[in-house]
């Protein structure tokens, strides 16, 4: 069975993305297992001159390499990712290279009608740089708005039609992890585009 | 004209660091840049709000007092830094400084590209709701290649450069202008006062020096004016003008007469200079307003007087923060009128309300909702409204 990583894109401790994450974990036990992933404790990067990374991060590091692919659900603030994500996703970078070639999924919830959009363009744009290329799933867009009715008492989706999406959506995005593994020409040059980048300069 | 230029990386060394300080010493002809920095400032929870720390406070007046912004981006993976985000975060939760700034966005980095894309998200998030300020549009200025770029002094080595930067400079100069006027509420021209009192109305008592200190007695023996125990039939009742002055002596508060001349006239002299909340001398009764406030006070000695001349505000009031945390003395501009309606001058009662809201609390027993303090009170309900739905402040 696939190993998944759930991150959960935010830092606040009332999180629908979380519970979105919780929903997909406890749906699809049969299909995969999903282990969640916080980014809280992570500190303020800040390209430290020693390339040790703090421990919470280099484990986190490791667990998304172990992992088959990565599921990110990500608020949108400003029309953008959180900053505590970015965050994350600059250490994930900085000479650690988890993410390249990984296949990632993207998903998203927001308090209004727009369920992040604009959020998870940008995150497309950022996984896309050389020093994070993951494989993200492409033509694939799960925006899950009015997040705050959207759970019931046993922080299930209420509505049909949305899981009815999300279980396609997962299944293929298995599909998807297994198609990624098959594409393996560029991988090598991938990762030395990723080694080369060059964090001290920037 | 005064910008502030943020740093957008917390890095102990930055080449965008390097591009505002060139810009700030290169072009200080064309304006004041403040080069301010992100680094303390901590990454945003909205678990742990922060919004009142020091260092966001710091960065929010500077922001609030300039007249627009440059935000010098370096580009992490094809993004803006999380430190830059953070700080837009915390600048659109409770606070919106940079809500109809104009802002210009600037960008240096190590390869070709010069932080493009993360100009182009820079702009996405400077429009959200929550931000809302006013990005000037085209104009990019992308710094590519920026280890090649600066000399020993950290001065931009290409001349095409250093002029392509002057040009867009002056491009945001104007769009500042342009801004700043669009958001100046329009105000129909009305006839600027007159400060030195030159033109008399009936009431004014002529050839007397307005600014003589003995202008009281002067005007008095002029116009034979009465004092003692003459008595003074008034609107409604019977008071000599000993009774007058110690009924106007009794009131807690410093009250001035101003004519619609715009000469001071009286104020309730009780007690020296120093003791008053704003100092009047015995000397200064008589003189046209424009010789009791200093130069850079007239602008806006004109402006209330024009509100209340025309009626567009029965009351002007002013909170002066000078007098410490223990007093909020308001500086109250009340217009006067005469039984016609006409505008006869200016009420001016200056006061500590703080006793006051004491009282009423002890009375009542009721208590301030949260920690307001004088600076942040009144409108910390107004932003929470403001901002529901929109940017940082929604929660995921």
């Amino acid at each position: 069975m696939k190993h998944l990583i759930g991150l959960v894109g935010t830092n606040s401790s009332q999180s629908t993305n979380r519970k979105l994450l919780q929903f997909i974990q406890n749906h699809f036990t049969e299909e995969a297992t999903v282990e969640l992933m916080e980014i809280k404790d992570f500190p303020v990067f800040n390209k430290p001159s020693d390339s040790t990374l703090p421990p919470v991060v280099q484990e986190a590091a490791d667990r998304i390499e172990q992992a088959d692919g990565v599921i990110i659900s990500t608020p949108e603030y400003d029309h953008a990712i959180p900053a505590s994500l970015i965050n994350a996703l600059n250490w994930l970078s900085y000479d650690v290279y988890p993410f390249v070639d990984k296949p990632v999924m993207i998903t998203g919830a927001s308090y209004g009608t727009l369920g992040s959009s604009r959020a998870q363009a940008q995150l497309r744009q950022i996984l896309d740089s050389p020093e994070l290329k993951a494989r993200i799933m492409p033509s694939s867009e799960f925006l899950l708005s009015h997040s705050l009715q959207a759970f019931d008492e046993e922080n299930r989706l209420k509505d049909a039609s949305q899981i009815d999406k999300l279980t396609g959506l997962f299944a293929d995005f298995l599909v998807f992890v297994d198609l990624v593994n098959q594409l393996v020409q560029a991988h090598d040059s991938n990762v030395k585009a990723a080694e080369n980048f060059s964090w001290e300069t920037i | 004209m005064k910008l502030v230029g943020i740093v957008g990386s917390n890095a102990d060394i930055s080449y965008n660091r390097h591009l505002l300080n060139f810009i700030k010493r290169h072009y200080s002809d064309l304006f004041e840049l403040d080069v301010v920095e992100i680094k303390d400032i901590p990454m945003f929870n909205q678990d742990d709000d922060q919004t009142n720390s020091y260092p966001i406070q710091q960065l929010n007046q500077k922001i609030l007092a300039a007249d627009g912004v440059i935000i010098a981006t370096p580009e992490h993976n094809h993004t803006i830094p999380a430190s830059l985000k953070s700080v837009l975060e915390w600048l659109s939760f409770k606070i919106h400084p940079l809500e109809e700034k104009p802002v210009m966005i600037v960008g240096a980095s190590y390869y070709d590209q010069g932080s493009s894309r993360a100009q182009l998200h820079l702009r996405q998030i400077l429009d959200a709701p929550g931000v809302n300020a006013i990005v000037m549009p085209g104009n990019e200025f992308l710094l590519g290649k920026v280890k090649q770029a600066f000399d020993a002094q950290n001065n931009l080595k290409d001349q095409n450069t250093v002029d392509f930067l002057q040009t867009v400079l002056e491009k945001f100069i104007s769009f500042v202008r342009l801004v700043n006027r669009l958001e100046t509420p329009v105000e129909e021209s009305l006839p600027e006062e007159d400060l030195h009192a030159s033109q008399p109305i009936a009431t004014t008592i002529e050839g007397v020096d307005m600014a003589a200190d003995d202008w009281v007695e002067q005007a008095a023996e002029k116009v034979n004016a009465v004092e003692g125990d003459t008595y003074v039939k008034l609107n409604r009742g019977i008071l000599t003008v000993d009774q007058i002055n110690t009924f106007l002596s009794s009131m807690p508060m410093e009250l001035t007469y101003a004519d619609e001349n715009n000469q001071f006239l009286y104020y309730n002299y009780t007690m020296e200079a120093e003791d008053m909340l704003a100092d009047r001398v015995p000397g200064q009764v008589g003189n046209p307003l424009v010789l009791c406030h200093p130069e850079s006070a007239l602008k806006n000695v004109g402006w209330v007087i024009k509100q209340l001349r025309s009626g567009r505000q029965d009351v002007v009031r002013v909170h002066v923060p000078t007098h410490g945390p223990d007093k909020f003395v308001v500086h109250n501009y009340q217009a006067m009128h005469d039984a016609e309606g006409n505008y006869r001058g200016i009420n001016e009662y200056i006061l500590d309300f703080k006793p006051i809201v004491d009282w009423y609390l002890k009375q009542t027993g009721l208590k301030l909702d949260g920690d307001i303090d004088a600076a942040s009170g009144a409108s910390q309900k107004e932003e929470e409204t403001v901002d529901a739905g929109s940017g940082a402040s929604v929660k995921s």
